[in-house]
Parts: C-alpha cells; sequence; structure tokens
C-alpha cells in the first residue's frame, strides 16, 4: 500500500482543557500543517471522528466543520470508533480520488456528563438498560470472566495499571502520570468488583490529527524530508451486541480485524515481527485480553514475563494508553498517532529503539464490541 | 479507478411503525436489499450504518444496537453521521470502500426512528450553543430564513413562487401515492397546499416533510463482483461529490449556496455531464420543503438564478417534461431522516434498473442529493446504466 501518515498533532489535556471545540480544533489543525509546511489546499479531504452525544452538540462536525479545515471540502464524520475515521480516510486515498487526507478526532470529557452515563444509555432500553449495563459495569462481567478462565489474577491488571502510569512520564501530552506500586491499585477502591478505580480509563479532552498522503503527494508536498509512516495493514471487525450472544474474552471481531490487517502487511509471525503495540487499555485487563486476541499468546504470561514493559521485546502502550490519557472518542486515532510516532522515530522521551513495524488497536462499545487494528511500518 | 455499481436496495414501509423496534425495523429494509441483489448476506463484505444524532431516537451510539439486525456479525462496520446528509454520505462511504479496492460487496445503510423522542429539539441542538441555538425553532423557522432571503435576493414575485411551491407540494404528493413504501400517501390541491396553516412564513403545513419511522439498505459493488455473480441488472456510479460550508448563520449565503453549487459542479465534472437538464433523466433532489427544492433546481444548473418557478409552471420538472424531479414523492413525503438521503441513492438506482414503482420512460441517467446540518452540507451521486 502506497499511503503513508506524513504528520502527526496531538494537543493535550492541558492544551484543549480552557478552549472551545472549535478553538482546539484549529490550533491542533494549523499546528500540523505549519509543521509539514503547507496550507489547508493542500488537504483534499478531511475525516473527522466525534460523537453528539460525547459533545453536547449534534451533527458535531457541523460546528467544528471551518476550523477542521474543512470549508468546501468533500469531509465527512465517523462516530464511534476514531480508528475507523482512519479507515475511512485510508480507502478515500487509496481510491485515488484524493491525494492526502486529514484526519482529526475530537472528545472533551470536562465538558460533558459522566462518560458511564453515556455508554449506560448505549444499552438497548428493553434488555440491558435495565440491569445497568454500561462501560465500567460490562467490563467487571469481562474481567471477572478473565480471572476465571485464563487464571488472570488482580494482581496482573494492577501490573498494567503501574506500568502504563510510569510509561506516561515519558509522554509530554499524557494527562495521569503516576509512580504507584501494585499494592497501591490493589488497596484502592473497587468500582465494580474486580476492577479497581486506578484501573479505569483517565478521561480527559484531547484533539488528535494526522495527515496521511499517497506516495506521489509525500514527494510533493513534503520534499522529501519527511520519512512517513507507511500504513502496511488495516483491518477492523465487530462482534454481537448483547453481552450474552458474545464470549467476553475471545472477541471474533477482533481476530477478525486482526487478520485482515496482519494478511494485508504480510506479517505471518506477528509476535515476533510487531516491534510496539498501542493497545486499547481502557481498562486495565483489556490491555491482556486484546493481546491475546491480536498476537495470539497468553496477555498473563506476557506481562508477567515483562515482554510488554517499556524495556520487553513488545512494548504496549509506551504512550501510557488510555489508563494514562483517554479523550473518549478521539483515544483510537490516538492510538495510530503514537503507533505512527514510533515508526517515525518521533516519539520523544517515550520511543521505543528499532520501531519498525508498530501497531494500533482501538475497541469502541460495552465491553468491547467493534474492533480496529492498524499496522504502519518504516 | 474502479468502477461500482448499485446491485441492490431495499427499503421498509415507512411511516409511524409502533410495530417494530429499531433492530426490527432496520433488519426489514437489509432483508430486502438481499433479496433484490440476489446475495446472501455472507457475500457482504463490509457494511456502513448512519442516523442523525444518536438523541433522535435516544439511545448512544446506535450502530452498536443494530450490529446483528444489519448482519454486522463479525464483519467490518462503521458509523457514518452528517445529519440530513447522512444518506449520500453513507452512499459514499460504501463507494469509497469499494473503489479502495479492499471490498468487493458493502451494503450501506440508513435508519431512523423518529417517533421514538423529539425530531424539533433534537434538530435544534446541532446550532452553535451560545449564540445560534437561541434562535433555532427546529427545522421550519431555518428554512423560512432561506426561502424569504431567496424572494428578497432575485425579487421573485411571491404569488408565482408560492403557486410553484404549490404545484412542487402536488405533484410530490401525487407521485407518493405510486410509491407504496411512501409515508404521506394523500391526494392534494394547490388550494389545499395554499390555505394549509401557515408554520413558518411563508412556509405553510403543505409545504414541509413528515416525520418518519424508517430505513433503507443500498448494496454497492465492484465490477469484478458483478461480471462474477453474472449481475445483470445494476445501476453504475457516474460521479460523486460533496462538499460543506459555514456553521453560523450570519456567515452563509443560502441562496448563492456555495456548497451545493460546488458539489453539484464536481459531480457533473466526473460524470461528464454539461448540460444537466439535457442529459439527466431523473434527479431525486432532497426536498423537506417546497421552496428549497425550486432553488434547488437553480443550484444545480437546471435553469437561470431566480427563475425556478418558471420551471416548475412550464411542467419541466414533472414526468412527462424536461427532468422528472423526485418521482418516488421525494422527502417531502417520506422523511426518515438518516435513511432519507439513501433513499434518493436507492429511487435513483430503480428508475435506472426499470423497477422504480413510478417509472420514467427509459431513465440512463439519474441524479440522488441530499443536504444536512443546519443548510450546510450537500451531496449527490449521479447514476447510469
Amino acid at each position: 500500500m502506497d499511503v503513508g501518515i506524513v504528520g502527526v498533532q496531538i494537543s493535550s489535556h492541558n492544551e484543549v482543557f480552557g478552549k472551545t471545540v472549535r478553538d482546539a480544533i484549529y490550533e491542533c489543525t494549523r499546528g500540523l500543517l505549519q509543521k509539514l509546511g503547507i496550507d489547508k489546499n493542500d488537504v483534499d479531504t478531511v475525516v473527522t471522528a466525534s460523537s453528539d452525544y460525547y459533545q453536547g452538540i449534534s451533527c458535531s462536525n457541523s460546528y467544528y466543520f471551518e476550523a477542521a479545515a474543512s470549508y468546501l471540502k468533500d469531509a465527512t464524520k465517523v462516530e464511534g470508533n476514531s480508528i475507523h475515521a482512519f479507515m475511512y480516510a485510508l480507502m478515500r486515498v487509496l481510491s485515488g480520488h484524493f491525494g492526502t487526507a486529514l484526519v482529526l478526532s475530537v472528545t472533551k470529557a470536562s465538558e460533558i456528563p459522566q462518560i458511564s452515563e453515556l455508554t449506560y444509555i448505549s444499552s438497548d432500553p428493553f434488555y440491558q438498560r435495565p440491569v445497568g449495563i454500561c462501560d465500567v459495569t460490562a467490563a467487571a462481567l469481562q474481567a471477572t470472566k478473565y480471572i476465571k478462565e485464563k487464571r488472570a489474577k488482580e494482581e496482573d491488571f494492577a501490573e498494567v495499571c503501574v506500568k502504563n502510569l510510569k510509561n506516561a512520564f515519558y509522554n509530554e501530552k499524557a494527562y495521569r502520570k503516576m509512580l504507584i506500586k501494585v499494592e497501591d491499585v490493589l488497596n484502592s477502591p473497587y468500582v465494580a468488583t474486580p476492577i479497581r478505580e486506578y484501573e479505569c480509563p483517565a478521561h480527559c479532552d484531547g484533539v488528535v490529527a494526522l495527515l496521511i498522503a499517497r506516495r506521489e503527494r509525500i514527494k510533493e508536498i513534503c520534499n522529501g524530508y519527511i520519512e512517513p509512516a507507511w500504513v502496511a495493514g488495516a483491518g477492523w471487525g465487530s462482534d454481537p451486541y448483547f453481552l450474552g450472544d458474545r464470549d467476553l474474552i475471545k472477541s471474533g471481531g477482533l481476530r477478525k480485524a486482526s487478520e485482515m490487517a496482519f494478511k494485508m502487511a504480510k506479517i505471518e509471525n506477528p509476535v515476533k515481527e510487531v516491534d510496539v503495540a498501542e493497545i486499547s487499555d481502557t481498562f486495565a485487563h483489556q490491555e491482556l485480553l486484546w493481546f491475546e486476541n491480536i498476537f495470539s499468546e497468553s496477555g498473563v504470561d506476557a506481562i508477567r514475563s515483562g515482554l510488554t514493559t517499556i524495556d520487553g521485546d513488545l512494548p504496549a502502550n509506551p504512550s501510557g494508553g488510555s489508563l494514562a490519557t483517554n479523550p473518549p472518542m478521539a483515544a483510537g486515532l490516538l492510538r495510530v498517532a503514537e503507533a505512527a510516532l514510533q515508526v517515525m522515530n518521533a516519539a520523544g522521551a517515550h520511543q521505543v529503539a528499532d520501531a519498525e513495524v508498530a501497531l494500533a488497536h482501538q475497541t469502541y462499545g460495552n465491553a468491547g464490541q467493534h474492533h480496529a487494528v492498524v499496522v504502519l511500518r518504516r | 479507478m474502479r468502477r461500482v455499481a448499485v446491485i441492490g436496495i431495499g427499503q421498509t414501509k415507512h411511516g409511524k411503525r409502533n410495530d417494530v423496534n429499531y433492530p426490527e425495523l432496520v433488519y426489514e429494509a437489509v432483508k430486502r436489499a438481499l433479496e433484490h441483489a440476489d446475495i446472501t448476506i455472507g457475500d457482504v463484505d463490509a457494511i456502513v450504518t448512519g442516523s442523525m444524532p444518536a438523541p433522535m431516537e435516544g439511545t448512544n451510539d446506535p450502530q452498536l444496537w443494530l450490529t446483528d439486525a444489519l448482519g454486522g456479525y463479525l464483519k467490518p462496520l462503521m458509523r457514518i453521521a452528517t445529519c440530513g446528509s447522512t444518506g449520500i454520505s453513507l452512499a459514499h462511504s460504501a463507494y469509497y470502500h469499494v473503489a479502495s479496492g479492499l471490498f468487493d460487496v458493502v451494503m450501506a445503510a440508513g435508519m431512523e426512528k423518529m417517533y421514538e423522542n423529539d425530531p424539533q429539539g433534537t434538530m435544534t441542538t446541532v446550532a452553535e450553543p451560545f449564540y445560534q441555538r437561541i434562535f433555532t425553532a427546529g427545522a421550519p423557522g431555518i428554512f423560512a430564513q432561506q426561502c424569504n432571503a431567496y424572494i428578497h435576493r432575485y425579487d421573485i414575485p411571491k404569488e408565482k413562487l408560492r403557486e410553484a411551491a404549490a404545484e412542487v407540494s402536488v405533484r410530490n404528493h401525487l407521485d407518493a401515492l405510486e410509491n407504496p413504501y411512501a409515508h404521506i400517501r394523500v391526494k392534494i390541491t394547490v388550494e389545499d397546499v395554499l390555505s394549509s396553516p401557515v408554520i413558518s412564513y411563508p412556509v405553510r403545513f403543505l409545504d414541509l416533510c413528515p416525520i418518519s419511522d424508517g430505513s433503507c439498505a443500498v448494496i454497492f459493488a465492484s465490477e469484478d463482483f458483478v461480471r462474477k455473480a453474472k449481475i445483470d441488472r445494476v445501476a453504475w456510479v457516474r460521479g460523486l461529490s460533496y462538499a460543506g460550508d459555514e456553521h453560523n448563520f450570519g456567515d452563509k449565503d443560502l441562496v448563492n449556496w456555495e456548497s451545493a453549487i460546488k458539489a453539484a459542479r464536481e459531480t457533473y465534472r466526473m460524470a461528464g455531464i454539461e448540460n444537466p437538464i439535457k442529459e439527466i433523466d431523473v434527479a431525486e433532489i432532497y426536498n423537506p420543503f417546497t421552496y428549497q427544492e425550486i432553488l434547488y433546481y437553480e443550484l444545480f444548473g437546471f435553469c437561470k438564478p431566480g427563475e425556478g418557478y418558471k420551471l416548475v409552471l412550464e411542467g419541466a420538472v414533472t414526468k412527462d417534461g424536461e427532468i422528472a424531479c423526485d418521482p418516488s414523492g421525494g422527502v417531502l413525503c417520506t422523511n426518515p431522516i438518516g435513511a432519507s438521503g439513501l433513499i434518493r441513492v436507492a429511487e435513483a438506482a430503480l428508475q435506472i434498473m426499470g423497477e422504480a414503482s413510478n417509472q420514467v420512460d427509459s431513465c440512463e441517467t439519474a441524479l440522488a442529493h441530499a443536504m444536512g446540518g443546519v443548510n450546510q452540507f450537500n451531496g449527490l451521486m449521479i447514476l447510469g446504466r
């Protein structure tokens, strides 16, 4: 695939908090264009990801349209997993109709109700809502099953917290950075058994923007001085809606997404060939769970052996992941952005050495229903 | 570039559907689309779905709940949402899914269940919260503003425009009587329209679309698939484009409406169309309000600015005229918003396939269009034999 990510711009919580959604998007977009030395006329199409309920403004992209460099452009909006916006932008460029695409996602958790309230009303009104299914309670049911079937221990989940919150110290854009011990996590209150306070995502504000382009356009607009993160593979898939219809720890949708992405990227031994992974750790146990589904290797063993620590052979979430920084809808695109930074050797203090192949993953929906996987290569 | 065709469509009986819940409503359209295309859900490689803002039905991220009814089990599925233009954005997305080379068969499905919640309240929350929301009174107020600006800009004789708008309403309603899926199926006269209550001056009750429950699914496929599956009746996508303009009311020019003009121009360029009124046989224009349909004739180049009403009074936009506009009855008679834009594509495709309920003789080229936001987005698609 001759499409690459040429630039990434991440606005941290502090950079976004005091601004309107419009101003925050404008600054992030302008920052990206300036960094690349291009202007909005070099952007052929725009795909944004935002959610009306998560913004308090219906038809959310209508509000920030001009701020996202979209005036009079063929621009559209994805709702749900923001990695889907990346996928759609990729398809627009692959079709040959567009040479460059701006992909952008925003969420301001500070301006909206509790995220668990918003996920609660994503439960259908007849069966799951009356029982109280939201992101936290669904995750708790899933974590319980994971403990029973994979003999995971609460200590394993706590280790993920310790790892990611410490990784966040080396990420200037991260929101929650903490040096904690496993005991700190295990002594914190349960939010919904067995999920503890630390093991929940760090909801915050954020804007993420990136520019993808076809090979010929990259040469044109970047004068050859940018090493893009080439898109090697992309895949996405879905699980059934009702929790009772799913295997909460074996995700068919994620298997499908991973297989599609690895096949495209010609990767046959993922755990060996992928150098770094940004995996949706919306709840701590999910980093292990999704790792297992993606790489077909035990998630519990991965954390216990140190495979996924920053010094391990396959670091997971060197950025700190969602446990450190979770602008709810933008989190997916943030995974892609962080993976791109790794491949472009631009991750600064949290750069993983020799990161040639990076994987980004995001899940969306209670207990993780829709999955998307992107593989990037130097 | 890869050629893409519509191979099948399905839609529900639109209206007040208390007999089904949201997933069941969607299933009805999906099942019919698969039957029409003569394929199974196993043949579908990916799905793209969308609807109005989730507050419309009161369930957040409805694409999650609707995954199973859409046949999305294990499949790549994403939600696209651009307000009223969602339907055309869905069609575009499905097109790009196939045109990218990643998929061969992709289903677009739009839906709405408007009787579930407060539509005007939901639409009011589209407006920017600090300065504009206070002035918004749902959709009718916005369209009335546009209509008044239109009349003043070109100094259009009001009685003539009102008469033309009434004829547009009568024509759409009569056409809807031919469409078994349409929501509003009543016989009305010009006098009925002119004497119906004023909702927001000069827009009257019979100048307006209804709120409807409904769903529509359209299946797109690659040229390879069409050939291998030996499908002989398809509608090829010949051109498509989309554009958006300003959000703030004060920044907009809704008469010289740039996003509509640009999207149309680019779509025509792709489709090789130079004289739209001559070369297009059917135009399924997004027409929630009669006056807006007339303005669109001008924006899409069917006639000179300010002269749209003449096309109506001359009979140019009827089935027997130069360009049949909304022979399905349009949005004016059927408006499940998330599906409305996609229904335009479906009806245009049926016309090309020769299977429309209100079929126009030898339709070779058809246009589908949808508008979204508070008069902000316009998207078009041209289909042909």
